[in-house]
């Protein structure tokens, strides 16, 4: 027991100089005693390799979680700014393009309205049986399918008023293409015969509509810069001009 | 920063506390990969001297060298830290280190061996054994033999009601692997 104080004293670094002569004297002449300190010195260094090992392993293992967190922390950075910079850029994007480009449909969304009735009045509780009577009312009704069936059976189907408001339909049931063949037959047949007042005015604009719905922009623009250039009051003539805006 | 607070570290880091490690370890990461880059060293290349230097900053703080350092760990680290890169890579400009040279020297032994000894077999083995103790044995036999305790303050650090029986304790881990080694030598 004495014996192994003095291999605890050593390890401390306290061995008093009387001590220090004993413990060399028994590391000489003891075998036991030599064998237990080299066994702890061994053991010394074990623990030291041990440890150098472990704090190592530490170390690394830390690197990791950094290297992991700055992963969490970095890219999530990253990718929330570019997601707020697109999420950004999108909405300016979109609501710039929305108010001053808008869609050749937001516009023609935002202008197109039905054109009241002014050729046929239809009163309720009254039936009158002609085909064209039947007609508007189906109009009226906005039964256009219907109105168009009918438009095509009255007895005068080449009218303006009823290619215009057979058009009209044509433009309500999202089938611009026929709505243009017929606004163009009106517009067109301007100088030979003016049944109603205004009528191909409402055609050009109705045309310019068309055109619009149908994706034919420079049609479009072409008809709208000719209502922009009829002498003042022109039909829509405002109207025209703010499209002309958007689309140019 | 705190007068008290790097000896604290310095203590907890000589008791190997990993978490005091992990806490240095990640609040002076990324300043050193940035000043490293300054001197166009790649971040693979920064985060080995980084580790280099923890690894010296704890081995001195175990050998006390750091006992009465001045500055906080922060600089005392990154000056490790510039000191390897200006070694390992050839810096040219030290103008700007001089302070932290003087501090590093002051206060650093370079030599440590950041790998410990080369093991004979029978170290070895005893090592291999050493790891099969218990954490209570493999704790004092730590602090006594490696960080260079005595059995005084490891009573302390561990909370034994008196010296007589932490020696006990030690004497009996110290039998529980000889007799792993001699079981082992009694086999084969």
């Amino acid at each position: 027991m004495e014996n192994h104080n003095l291999i605890d004293r050593y390890f401390e670094n306290s061995l008093s100089p009387k001590e220090q002569k004993q413990f060399n004297n028994l590391l000489q002449n003891d075998l036991k005693f030599k064998a237990e300190f080299q066994f702890q010195k061994d053991l010394k260094q074990v623990i030291e390799v041990n440890q150098k090992e472990g704090l190592r392993e530490t170390v690394s293992k830390i690197e990791a979680l950094a290297q992991k967190d700055s992963r969490m922390m970095m890219l999530p950075k990253k990718w929330i700014v570019a997601a707020s910079l697109l999420l950004i850029t999108g909405l300016a994007t979109w609501t710039v393009k929305s108010t001053y480009f808008p869609s050749n449909d937001a516009i023609y969304e935002e202008y197109f309205q039905l054109e009241r009735n002014t050729v046929q009045p239809v009163v309720r509780g009254e039936s009158i049986n002609t085909i064209e009577y039947k007609a508007f009312a189906a109009y009226e009704a906005r039964d256009f399918y219907k109105a168009i069936n009918l438009f095509n059976s009255v007895q005068n189907p080449e009218d303006s008023n009823i290619l215009f408001y057979k058009g009209l339909c044509f433009l309500a049931v999202n089938k611009p293409e026929n709505a243009i063949a017929l606004f163009n037959q009106l517009t067109a047949s301007e100088l030979n015969t003016v049944q109603t007042e205004g009528l191909s005015d409402k055609a050009n604009w109705y045309l310019a509509l068309a055109y619009l719905k149908n994706n034919e922009t420079d049609k479009t623009i072409e008809q709208l810069t000719t209502i922009v250039n009829r002498p003042p009051p022109g039909y829509k003539k405002n109207e025209a001009e703010k499209i002309l805006n958007y689309l140019k | 920063m705190n007068q008290q607070e790097p000896k604290n570290i310095i203590e907890l880091l000589k008791q190997g506390d990993q978490k005091t490690l992990e806490k240095i370890y990640l609040e002076n990461r990324n300043g050193f990969i940035n000043f490293s880059k300054k001197y166009n060293i790649d971040e693979g290349d920064a985060i080995d001297i980084y580790q280099d230097a923890i690894l010296i900053l704890r081995e001195n703080a175990i050998n006390g060298r750091i006992d009465d350092l001045q500055s906080n760990i922060s600089t005392y680290l990154f000056a490790i830290g510039k000191y390897k890169i200006f070694h390992n890579f050839r810096v040219q400009s030290k103008l700007e280190m001089t302070n932290d040279f003087d501090l590093v020297e002051e206060n650093i032994d370079f030599d440590v061996n950041l790998y410990g000894p080369v093991l004979t077999n029978e170290q070895q083995l005893l090592k291999k054994y050493y790891d099969q103790l218990g954490d209570r044995c493999k704790s004092i036999l730590n602090l006594f033999y490696y960080q260079g305790y005595t059995l005084d303050e490891i009573r302390t650090i561990l909370n034994y009601s008196n010296k007589k029986v932490l020696k006990s304790q030690k004497s009996r881990c110290l039998k529980q692997l000889r007799d792993l080694v001699n079981k082992h030598y009694g086999k084969s």
